[in-house]
């Protein structure tokens, strides 16, 4: 009886063991693309590291519901999406207007080459539906159906989206370059 | 495929591998071209997207997690103290009221005969009747005339209650009268005896009084004295 339950408490400290390895791994995996994730969707990255922090604090209370590990990275990026909203709910009850809000634009402040800044700034001033499914392209190479499951539309709306988000940085891109080749010329 | 056809099907996404892409790609040069300017653009994108991570970001993660471990745990532990308090508590409240049941002070009055050989009185003044009622007055009884051979009057104990034990010396040989406040968890035997001794009781409204003496001897004397004599303020 005693040896049973010594075995008992030994498989849960086991299992506790476990399931640390199993965060920790999911953590160093998966943090960089997921604050960047959130910086991209947020724009700041202060609130950016907050909305990571609570992400992951949710995902380790119910690491236990995670049973695929591919799956790992769509079931974070789930969490994140929720509590980035849950930002926004929170925003709206401490009735402040969000357009009274200077929301400090932090991806100009990113740091890169001239080049990468450039891009930064023009990624940044996508809007948000655009924007989005494009980052979760890009970042985490997701094909038009998981980001269509992801963000619940359908592929093909999801694919103008992506369309117009390339054309549009393209158009700016080319618009500068005009610019910058008549102040040159 | 059209030219803007093509165009959006790798805006959309440059890594596809859709059949008719790559085939229209195939046959035409310029489509190529343009194929590979965007998957460049899209390689300078990704470049782009890499913002540097807080370098602390990770074993914050890590941190957060043990502390939230902790509390929980801390909550957790909060119930078995709770848990454990309560035990403590019920235990607490039965061995006070096993300890609170009735008293039968029938033994203690015997038990207290062993000692009653050796006792003599505390105070140096005589006992008389007014020391014996002096003493009497804190259970609100008196006696209207003095008890022959009282040699000793002295509060006593009898477990936890404080009682008066008289000493008098009668023709049946040395015997006790015990004067017990009347009290809720106390329980007075009619009758009680041992090996050596004999008690009987007497009941009255404000007290009850034992009077033990030797296993031989004749109580109805002093017990009718006793009754006669004392008396209780209502």
């Amino acid at each position: 009886m005693l040896g049973r339950n010594k075995s008992d408490s030994g498989q849960v400290l086991s299992g506790m063991k476990a399931k640390h390895q199993r965060y920790e791994a999911l953590v160093k995996a998966f943090h960089a693309d997921i604050y960047r994730y959130a910086f991209w969707l947020i724009k700041d990255q202060s609130i950016a590291e907050d909305v990571v922090q609570e992400t992951f604090l949710r995902a380790w209370r119910s690491l236990d519901a995670l049973n695929d590990e591919k799956a790992a990275k769509s079931w974070l990026i789930t969490i994140l999406r929720r509590e980035n909203a849950r930002r926004f709910e929170r925003k709206q009850l401490d009735t402040v207007d969000i357009d009274d809000c200077h929301i400090q634009d932090d991806t100009q402040h990113a740091d890169g080459d001239l080049k990468d800044r450039e891009l930064q700034r023009l990624l940044g001033g996508l809007s948000l539906e655009y924007r989005e499914p494009l980052i979760l392209q890009l970042l985490f190479g997701f094909s038009g159906e998981e980001i269509a499951n992801q963000l619940g539309l359908n592929k093909n709306t999801v694919m103008t989206r992506l369309f117009r988000a390339r054309n549009q940085l393209k158009e700016a891109l080319e618009k500068q370059n005009e610019q910058r080749g008549r102040v040159n010329g | 495929m059209d030219e803007l056809e093509f165009r959006r099907r790798i805006y959309a996404d440059p890594e596809t591998t859709d059949s008719d892409v790559v085939e229209a790609a195939k046959e035409d040069e310029s489509k190529r071209s343009f194929w590979n300017e965007q998957k460049q653009f899209d390689k300078q994108l990704k470049q782009a997207l890499k913002v540097d991570v807080t370098e602390d970001l990770a074993s914050k993660l890590i941190w957060q997690q043990s502390a939230d471990e902790f509390t929980r745990y801390k909550r957790r532990s909060r119930w078995y103290l709770a848990m454990a308090a309560s035990v403590a508590f019920t235990v607490g409240i039965g061995l006070t009221m096993w300890y609170h049941q009735p008293l039968s002070l029938g033994g203690q009055a015997l038990a207290h005969m062993q000692y009653a050989e050796m006792e003599h009185a505390h105070s140096l003044l005589p006992v008389d009747l007014n020391m014996v009622n002096a003493k009497l007055a804190s259970f609100g009884g008196s006696f209207s005339e003095m008890l022959d051979g009282v040699e000793v009057a002295n509060y006593c104990h009898l477990s936890t209650v404080r009682s008066l034990h008289l000493i008098v010396n009668t023709p049946q040989g040395k015997m006790s009268v015990f004067v017990v406040p009347e009290r809720g968890d106390i329980r007075v035997p009619s009758e009680f005896k041992d090996s050596q001794y004999r008690g009987e009781s007497i009941k009255m409204k404000r007290a009850n009084i034992m009077i033990v003496g030797d296993k031989d001897a004749d109580l109805s004397g002093i017990k009718k004295a006793v009754s006669e004599r004392i008396q209780f303020s209502a």
